[in-house]
């Protein structure tokens, strides 16, 4: 496999804050590279700096084999960028801005008239396309944006969250448009985001990446591999933590839970979740709820922060 | 295509859109043509009888005289549009886009001055018309006229070039709008209202070395003296001269700005 992203020590400082703290990565052709992590993690200033937008303050990168300090103009013609907030000028309609796009990209007017109506169409937006963005919804609006970035047929799109804040139908439109684009055109997808879900559905491989440094990077499978047993969760009340958690040590090591509850990574998996119930009930822990996930991606980031990504950044 | 014709073809792109973009807002267009054309009706009323003070320039109406100062006043409106619409594309990501595209940093400024400076020469136009209409008389001719718009879309992009200095520095909207004021002062203490040579003290130095006087003192000997081709030529060189100075140092703040750790 051919590398078409690769960053060696990256790191980018605003003032004291270290929003990237020398970051290792290594993207390769055709394949869907899922960067996953909370808000604030660094994701989208690692997506500014390969997209040419920000300057790191240390390491190097290249982009499509061209050097990012040295050759930024050579990168963007390479690459396909749909950016956090679809930043997309709210007085024009959806056809002039593709038209406006591929102009900027040296498309020739000709291919405009017939690329423009076929990425419109591609997204679902035939019927709008005469109408002003300011009347688009939110979906819609991230549709746009991903057809833009796909004007000039890039090599390699940076999307950067593109399916926050959209509702599920269109965040499974959009999963599908970048499986398509990626197993048809064979295009190279450097994806950010903070839903599991997506990263596992959707990448190849993923790089998780926490208060700026990258913890953990593989395959779905290689990932959940690292974290091995499966989940055992258990409510018990704020009362019992303690002593739960002292019966569960005897069957697997803690995992972080949420408070009032105890988890921990289940050896031997369901076979011994009688056994469980059992200890527990002898040693006197009212049970009020249990439950036993295979390992997933949140997994895999507790485990690597001791913190879960979903739903909250406080530990759990 | 090769890069400049590119650049050429982006500029002309970005100018358009920057057009499209005030035909739509009509509303925020209209006043910046409405206002100067009221303030020139009532002052030509108010300022009747200063046309007989010894030393002002012999014309039959005070809309010959003030003819310049309302197509810079209207040209001023545009210009600050120019950097406060980049300041909202700074604020609402599109300059973002922008620069991830193989566009030159060129054609990004360029091309919204270029929209505003085509929409001043179509202000001036309407202006040039309705003062025609009310008895103003241009001396210099058609030609004349075309020097007016000439300047005026020069002068737009001189004045614009600041304006998009601020939007880049600031990144607000706001502040760039704040500055309006200031271009509004620097109109009034220039001859844009009255001759120089009837003020007095430091008004009068500091009308006398205002460079608009440089420029609407030509355009009124041709408005009100006939044609003269170094009146001419200071009317359209002098914009030129400040729009190159302003649009490098736009430049430099943007390429200051994308260099910055």
């Amino acid at each position: 496999m051919t590398a078409v992203i690769e960053a060696t020590g990256l790191e980018r400082r605003f003032g004291d804050i270290v929003a990237v703290d020398g970051i290792d990565l290594r993207v390769d052709s055709g394949e869907i590279f899922g960067f996953l992590g909370p808000n604030g993690a660094g994701k989208s200033t690692v997506v500014r700096i390969l997209t040419t937008l920000l300057r790191p303050t240390a390491g190097s990168a290249s982009v499509g084999g061209f050097d990012l300090a040295t050759r930024p103009g050579d990168i963007r013609r390479l690459i396909g960028v749909a950016l956090q907030d679809a930043a997309i000028d709210p007085l024009m309609t959806g056809r002039e801005l593709i038209r406006l796009q591929a102009v900027l990209h040296g498309i020739s007017r000709n291919a405009v008239r017939t690329r423009g109506p076929e990425l419109l169409e591609r997204v679902g937006l035939t019927g709008a396309a005469d109408r002003r963005v300011a009347t688009y919804s939110g979906g819609m609006r991230r549709r746009l944006d991903l057809a833009l970035a796909l004007v000039h047929e890039p090599e390699i799109l940076f999307l950067d969250e593109p399916t926050t804040g959209l509702d599920p139908t269109s965040r499974q439109a959009l999963w599908e448009e970048v499986r398509r684009l990626n197993g048809e055109h064979g295009t190279t997808v450097f994806l950010t985001t903070q839903y599991l879900e997506e990263a596992d559905q959707l990448a190849d491989r993923i790089a998780i990446i926490d208060q700026g440094r990258l913890v953990r990077e593989g395959t779905p499978t290689e990932l959940k591999a690292t974290v091995g047993a499966p989940t055992l969760r258990v409510e018990v009340g704020r009362d019992n933590v303690g002593t739960a958690r002292t019966v569960l040590s005897e069957f697997g090591s803690e995992r972080p839970a949420l408070e009032g509850r105890a988890a921990i990574g289940l050896l031997d998996g369901a076979a011994r979740v009688a056994d469980v119930v059992r200890a527990l009930d002898a040693a006197g822990v009212p049970l009020v709820h249990l439950e036993l996930d295979a390992p997933s991606l949140d997994d895999v980031f507790a485990d690597a922060t001791g913190r879960r990504l979903e739903g909250a950044t406080d530990p759990v | 295509m090769s890069g400049l014709r590119l650049m050429g073809v982006q500029t002309l792109e970005l100018a358009r859109r920057s057009v499209v973009n005030e035909r739509r807002q009509l509303l925020s267009v209209t006043p910046g043509l409405v206002f100067p054309l009221l303030l020139a009706a009532v002052y030509s009323q108010q300022f009747r009888r200063v046309l007989a003070l010894p030393g002002f320039p012999e014309v039959d109406s005070f809309l010959d005289f003030v003819l310049p100062a309302c197509v810079i006043q209207a040209v001023s409106f545009g210009a600050t549009a120019a950097g406060s619409e980049l300041a909202l594309d700074i604020e609402n990501g599109f300059l973002d886009r922008l620069l991830a595209s193989p566009v030159a940093r060129v054609p990004i400024l360029l091309g919204r001055l270029g929209g505003s400076s085509v929409v001043a020469a179509i202000k001036t136009v309407i202006i040039i018309a309705v003062f025609l209409f009310f008895g103003a008389e241009v001396a210099g001719g058609p030609a004349a006229m075309l020097v007016i718009v000439g300047m005026s879309s020069l002068l737009v992009l001189a004045i614009g070039g600041i304006a998009q200095v601020m939007a880049i520095r600031t990144g607000s909207q706001e502040a760039v709008n704040a500055c309006f004021p200031l271009i509004f002062v620097t109109i009034f203490m220039s001859s844009a209202f009255f001759p120089t040579n009837l003020m007095s003290g430091w008004f009068r130095v500091v009308a006398e070395n205002n460079p608009l006087t440089w420029v609407i003192d030509p355009v009124r000997r041709l408005v009100i003296e006939g044609w003269a081709t170094g009146d001419a030529v200071q009317a359209l060189g002098l914009p030129a001269i400040l729009a190159a100075a302003t649009i490098g140092a736009a430049l430099l703040s943007l390429r200051r700005r994308l260099a910055a750790p």
